[in-house]
């Protein structure tokens, strides 16, 4: 590869060339682009060199490393850019400028974020896909996601501005920007770099953003954001707070709590997006333990939810723009109309669900070992709540989401299959959770997957990886005793939906709002603000009147005071305090003189 | 499939509608692929079958569980039973909160006066 090729960051690339999208009218020419660039950008990420730094910009003294790939950053990059691939096809039928190019610059700026060598970079583009995300919720076009749309900017850019604030505090206490890993939420910048990540990661209590904005953008747009902000916050935790034993339960909570949500939500891209802030808590708890196996599990287990969960946001997706609606409770039956997505949906749903022989069963198995062998079983209460969570998965995704769209009953809905390009996209990604999931079988199989996770081997491992010395075993899901047990897990579970079902226990889908923490801020926060205005309005020109004229007053006798034709310039005064001020001195000296 | 020569009420020809490989033909709407792949699910006795499946497949399992020596790292998970009920109560907890929750968090769909969620881009044949 040429010397200056080598030097493009391959996010950059993508941003560029969706920023020009946005001015290209012909539908074809546009997409093609979309649809190249990826690939593009991927052979450019490949063949890069590792371990070092691949472009430096020297602006206003600071040297910012904006390229610079290693075992860590690749795995999320490239992930990013399959995703990124998959979701150029999947919006091919779509005649939308705004929302092809600034889908594949919000893709490139995941990408060129993950790919910076300092916290500069990454907060650039940390905020491009603040930015540009904000346009896949916006062409919705709909009053709901308008008002989503501008709650959403609002806390990333408050994320985007905690950040810089922590790198300012960084850059004055070590007079570096580089992105090594704090050792301590005490160290200067570190809280507020950690609380900007928390919130992109979808922390609880900072969480609402996704479940409220995520259902309410375009078809397209919810596939395309599913797989780039919180996934750009996972890798940022692993590079930066890996071993942070704070995220081990933080993680452990997301895991749990959308399982009681995603159970009563009657939008099924909610539901999705509650399913995602769980399968966040798997990769962030694995942070948490931050040994070797875990920060495996956590970027392997990214890299599959990438797939899978932009799977199952297609076939949702694909269902809303036949039938006009994704809720449970006016769907069902679609399997007479929608076989092949249905098709595609179940084989997001299994490995979401972590079957044997799908990527969600390869890529959680390690996070549940690191999480059971770390400190002599320290974390048991942890490891229990991942195994609820685990079959609470099966729940939402695994069956809710296909159950009461294709089968149960019949919403007598009868569309078209979902259009080609979405079909081709669903199959591609089916295909890849399929075949990092199987067993290895010559060349195929999860080993394809393994060879690219982060601290595969000391001689490629990253830095946070801190393996020099240790010897990294290989890992194999496919021992005989896990997948009896993890077979028992989800079958029990799978006999409990059909017994409840059976004898009339599991809750109908029943149409209607669920109230979440964000009530707070979206009712009484709301409602406060709307007082203070009204009280504002009324109180507000009398107030003003009378500050006013305090004002003007105040400043009538400042002026008579202190100005040149003032009282205290006239002579006498003046004087006055000469005298005044000889007599004091004198008294002063002479207190000194006698003491 | 229309008559090619079939006329409209003013008489003109009227041109047989476009077939498309993705829209359902056949019996009741329903998709040849579908019907392939899905058409058991209509038999009533499938419910039962599916579940006489499970339980077959949960003994086969748990008869496996007897002969394999597992060494899981906490000694309670070791028990022959432990996953096969974390999965059934997890399940059933998960779901049977559903009830109340519902009850307590389930407000009107113009809650937030935000009902109208459908997206521009959707092209819905309904």
């Amino acid at each position: 590869m040429s010397s200056l090729v080598g030097h493009v960051n391959p996010g950059l690339v993508l941003v560029l060339v969706g920023i020009l999208g946005c001015l290209i009218p012909v539908q074809r020419v546009r997409q093609a682009l979309m649809v190249a660039t990826p690939i593009v950008a991927l052979l450019l990420l490949v063949f890069a060199e590792r371990n070092t730094d691949l472009a430096v910009w020297s602006v206003l003294g600071l040297d910012l490393v904006t390229y610079r790939v290693d075992s860590l950053s690749f795995i999320f990059a490239l992930a990013f850019l399959i995703a990124s691939f998959l979701n150029a096809i999947y919006a091919l039928h779509s005649d939308d400028r705004l929302q092809d190019g600034m889908a594949l610059a919000y893709a490139g700026a995941a990408v060129a974020a993950t790919l910076a060598g300092d916290l500069m970079t990454l907060f650039i583009f940390w905020e491009i896909t603040a930015v540009s995300s904000v346009f896949l919720i916006l062409r919705a076009g709909t009053k709901a996601a308008y008002q989503a749309a501008m709650r959403y900017l609002g806390i990333q850019i408050l994320s985007g501005v905690l950040l810089l604030d922590g790198l300012a505090y960084v850059y004055k206490s070590t007079g570096s920007l580089e992105l090594t890993a704090f050792t301590s939420l005490d160290q200067p910048g570190a809280l507020f770099i950690f609380v900007a990540f928390a919130i992109k990661a979808a922390f609880p209590f900072l969480h609402n953003w996704l479940q409220d904005a995520y259902p309410k953008a375009t078809v397209v747009g919810a596939v395309v954001l599913s797989a780039f902000t919180t996934k750009l916050a996972v890798y940022a935790f692993a590079r930066m707070f890996p071993g942070f034993e704070i995220l081990i339960w933080i993680g452990a909570i997301m895991t749990v709590f959308p399982v009681f949500f995603a159970v009563i939500e009657n939008d099924l891209r909610k539901v999705l997006s509650y399913s995602l802030n769980n399968q966040l808590g798997f990769m962030i708890c694995a942070i948490g333990i931050g040994t070797p196996l875990a920060l495996n599990g956590a970027a392997a287990h990214a890299f599959a939810h990438i797939i899978y969960k932009g799977l199952l946001f297609m076939s949702m997706g694909a269902v809303l723009y036949r039938v006009g609606t994704a809720k449970a409770s006016e769907l069902g039956g679609l399997w007479r109309s929608m076989p092949y997505t249905a098709v595609f949906c179940i084989i997001g749903a299994m490995s979401i669900s972590a079957f044997p022989l799908f990527s969600g069963f390869v890529a959680k198995s390690q996070t549940m070992s690191a999480v059971a062998t770390f400190n002599n079983g320290e974390y048991m209460i942890v490891w229990l709540m991942l195994l609820f969570a685990s079959a609470g998965v099966l729940e939402h995704s695994g069956i809710k989401i296909p159950y009461f769209t294709f089968f149960g009953h019949d919403g007598g809905h009868r569309v078209k299959e979902a259009p080609f390009n979405m079909l081709l996209a669903m199959g591609l990604a089916a295909f890849i959770c399929i075949a990092i999931g199987l067993p290895m079988m010559g060349g195929l199989g999860y080993g394809w997957l393994y060879d690219l996770l982060p601290c595969t081997t000391s001689a490629v491992a990253a830095d946070v990886c801190n393996v020099s010395g240790v010897e990294i075993k290989a890992y194999n899901p496919y021992t005989l005793d896990h997948i009896i047990t993890q077979l028992q897990l989800l079958m029990l579970a799978v006999l409990a939906f059909m017994l409840l079902k059976r004898f009339g226990l599991y809750p109908p889908e029943r149409p209607g709002t669920i109230l979440d923490t964000d009530w707070l801020y979206r009712k009484p926060g709301y409602g406060l603000v709307k007082w203070f205005g009204t009280v504002w309005g009324k109180v507000g020109p009398a107030m003003t009147a009378v500050s006013g004229s305090l004002a003007v007053e105040t400043f009538a006798r400042l002026e008579a005071a202190f100005s040149p034709r003032g009282t205290l310039a006239r002579g006498g005064l003046v004087n006055g305090m000469a005298v005044w001020s000889a007599v004091l001195l004198g008294l002063v000296m002479l207190v000194v003189l006698l003491a | 499939m229309t008559d090619p020569l079939e006329r409209d009420s003013s008489g003109r020809f009227v041109k047989p509608p476009e077939q498309t490989p993705n829209m359902p033909t056949g019996a009741d709407d329903v998709h040849p692929v579908g019907r392939l792949l899905f058409g058991w699910v209509e038999n009533k006795r499938t419910p039962s079958i599916l579940l006489g499946l499970v339980v077959l497949v949960i003994i086969g399992l748990t008869v496996a569980d007897l002969l394999v020596d597992r060494h899981d790292y906490f000694d309670f998970a070791n028990t022959v039973w432990f996953y096969s009920l974390w999965g059934f109560g997890a399940f059933a907890l998960a779901v049977l909160s559903g009830w109340p929750l519902g009850h307590l968090l389930r407000r009107d769909e113009d809650y937030y006066g935000e009902a109208e969620t459908r997206p521009d881009d959707v092209e819905a044949d309904e």
